[in-house]
């Protein structure tokens, strides 16, 4: 069944349809991935749904109930979390503390004690393999590190459905398949994801199916090889031409 | 609670009692001195708890003092409320002034919440300055209380649960929210803190805080005017001593108050009309040398010109 339904989902920037009419059901248990070239409207369908951003219209059902309206910090009670494309740390803080904000809040049931929330908050770090960088303040990270650290916060969260936000951006191929058997890990948790990704090959890995923006239109959804030999999505995201040669 | 936790509990402990006995050994004038003191220290702590965990540097607080003082000295003198009813309604009236300002105008950032929160200090002084039952422009005279040392046990108490709740902040959920908040609000969103709320409450907890000193200090002054009491100089005073001691830190805004009531004290009664001067280039140089402030110069270590060094290539000043 269906955990997450959009229902035309729109979001308008003065004339410019950033999302527009998007629909798509995100089944429970699967890693849904959502491509599209630079500006078709990913980060921003995100920001919607994660109350973010409010609604131009469409509507977006939890289990069956509405979450338009709802503030982000609601939606994260819910279950519904994120990371940030452009990572957030609280940088005066520890990693550790960082991650123990996570547990101490986020979904309903979470840690609601400090020396609880450390402990999560140490399970996670060992989970995603940060455990090291425990004691090192956020601001001291690398970029790999801080795609972790941004990870495991949304993860002691306990979310039901986790979005990441290219959380592999800026990674080398090493550290790449690295992420790739830890997404597939945190689904094995339990936990449903829809991945935003530009690095091809790590999408048709990681994902059950793949979902495609252009301009802020669903171009399309399936299974990863068929979206990805699709001439529509290789055109959108290749050029026509391209295109054209490929099936000629 | 770790056996550190419990040694720094009861160290604070034995500080407050010494303080107590303090009056019995010193003189008149260093009671009024530490009267002050304690004052300048309430409204810096209290303000620690907007300005330095949550990250929203308010240039009003002296609205709370003002609103503090002024409801217990009309209690006081015009309805006849008993001082010991007359002084929690002063700091009951100035945190629900803080949570209804600070609903509205927490929703502002950085200059812009600054700037709102000045002009609803400065609009409050008007606003007494205009009220029949404040004494308007002439003041407000409250009988006189012959036993001096109640303002010190009162301050000296009022100092120490303001502190305890700002040692409370940083050792609980309530405070972690807080700090997320002051860190990147839009993280602290998302992942579950209802900001609106953190942000109020804390707003409303540092009015309440201020009020009651604002109260404590109309009846011991015995007389209040608009202009002694929402004067801006008093917010930037206590900011200036919150950012000296080190913001965001449990003790590190008592002890800016402690140390630069003590300079200034000690420049006034030594260099008389260059004590200002001297006053502000202390300031410049704690900016430039140790802008984490003092708690964080005795975490590293002492002084050093290593410390001192670092802090310059660090800032990029």
């Amino acid at each position: 069944m269906a955990i997450l339904q959009a229902r035309r989902v729109t979001k308008l920037f003065g004339g410019l349809a950033a999302v527009s009419l998007v629909s798509f059901d995100l089944r429970e248990g699967e890693i849904l991935g959502l491509i599209g070239p630079n500006g078709s409207g990913k980060t921003t369908l995100v920001n919607v749904i994660t109350g973010t951003l409010p609604y131009s219209d469409g509507d977006v059902l939890f289990r069956g109930g509405s979450i338009r309206g709802l503030p982000p910090y609601e939606i994260g009670r819910l279950g519904l979390s994120r990371t940030f494309q452009i990572v957030k740390p609280f940088r005066n803080l520890t990693v550790l503390q960082n991650v123990m904000v996570g547990a101490l809040f986020g979904a309903r049931g979470g840690a609601r004690e400090l020396g609880s929330a450390r402990r999560q908050a140490g399970e996670v770090l060992e989970f995603v393999g940060l455990a090291h960088r425990a004691h090192a303040p956020a601001e001291g990270l690398n970029v790999p590190e801080r795609k972790r650290m941004e990870l495991a916060r949304a993860l002691a969260m306990r979310p039901t459905i986790l979005f990441l936000d290219e959380v592999m951006a800026g990674l080398n191929r090493a550290e790449i398949d690295e992420a790739v058997e830890l997404i597939k890990r945190i689904r094995d948790r339990g936990i449903t994801l829809v991945v935003i990704e530009h690095v091809m090959k790590a999408i048709r890995n990681v994902s059950d199916r793949i979902m495609v923006l252009f301009h802020g239109e669903k171009l399309t959804e399936g299974l990863p090889e068929e979206v990805l030999n699709n001439p529509q999505v290789v055109s959108a995201y290749l050029g026509r031409r391209y295109a054209e040669q490929a099936h000629a | 609670m770790s056996i550190k936790r419990w040694a720094r509990l009861l160290g604070g402990l034995a500080v407050v009692l010494f303080l107590g006995a303090a009056p019995g050994i010193v003189s008149a004038f260093m009671v009024q001195f530490l009267i002050n003191l304690f004052m300048m220290a309430i409204l810096a702590e209290s303000w620690n708890i907007i300005g330095g965990f949550t990250g929203y540097a308010s240039f009003g607080n002296v609205a709370f003092f003002g609103i503090g003082a002024y409801t217990t000295g009309v209690l006081l003198t015009r309805v006849g409320f008993p001082f010991a009813l007359a002084l929690p309604a002063g700091g009951a009236v100035a945190m629900l002034f803080a949570a209804a300002v600070g609903f509205p105008i927490l929703r502002l950032k950085g200059h812009y919440f600054a700037i709102a929160t000045l002009g609803t200090a400065e609009m409050m002084r008007e606003v007494v300055y205009n009220l029949e039952f404040t004494g308007a422009g002439t003041g407000l005279v409250m009988p006189i209380l012959r036993t001096p040392l109640t303002f010190f046990y009162l301050m000296l108490a009022i100092l120490a649960a303001v502190t305890l709740v700002n040692w409370w902040l940083s050792q609980s959920r309530f405070g972690y929210g807080l700090v997320a908040i002051r860190e990147d609000e839009d993280a602290a969103a998302v992942m579950g803190i209802n900001t609106p709320l953190y942000k109020t409450v804390a707003f409303a907890l540092s009015g309440a805080f201020a009020g009651l000193a604002g109260g404590v200090y109309a009846y011991w002054i015995t007389f209040i005017d608009p202009d002694a009491v929402f004067k801006v100089i008093i917010t930037v005073q206590l900011i200036i001593m919150a950012v000296f001691g080190g913001t965001g830190t449990v003790l590190g805004p008592l002890l800016g108050a402690l140390v630069l009531s003590a300079v200034s004290e000690l420049l006034a009664t030594q260099l008389a009309t260059l004590a200002e001067l001297f006053y502000g280039l202390i300031i410049i140089l704690v900016v430039l040398f140790m802008p984490k402030g003092l708690s964080d110069l005795i975490r590293q270590g002492g002084l050093s010109l290593r410390y001192f060094a670092r802090n310059l290539r660090e800032y990029r000043i």
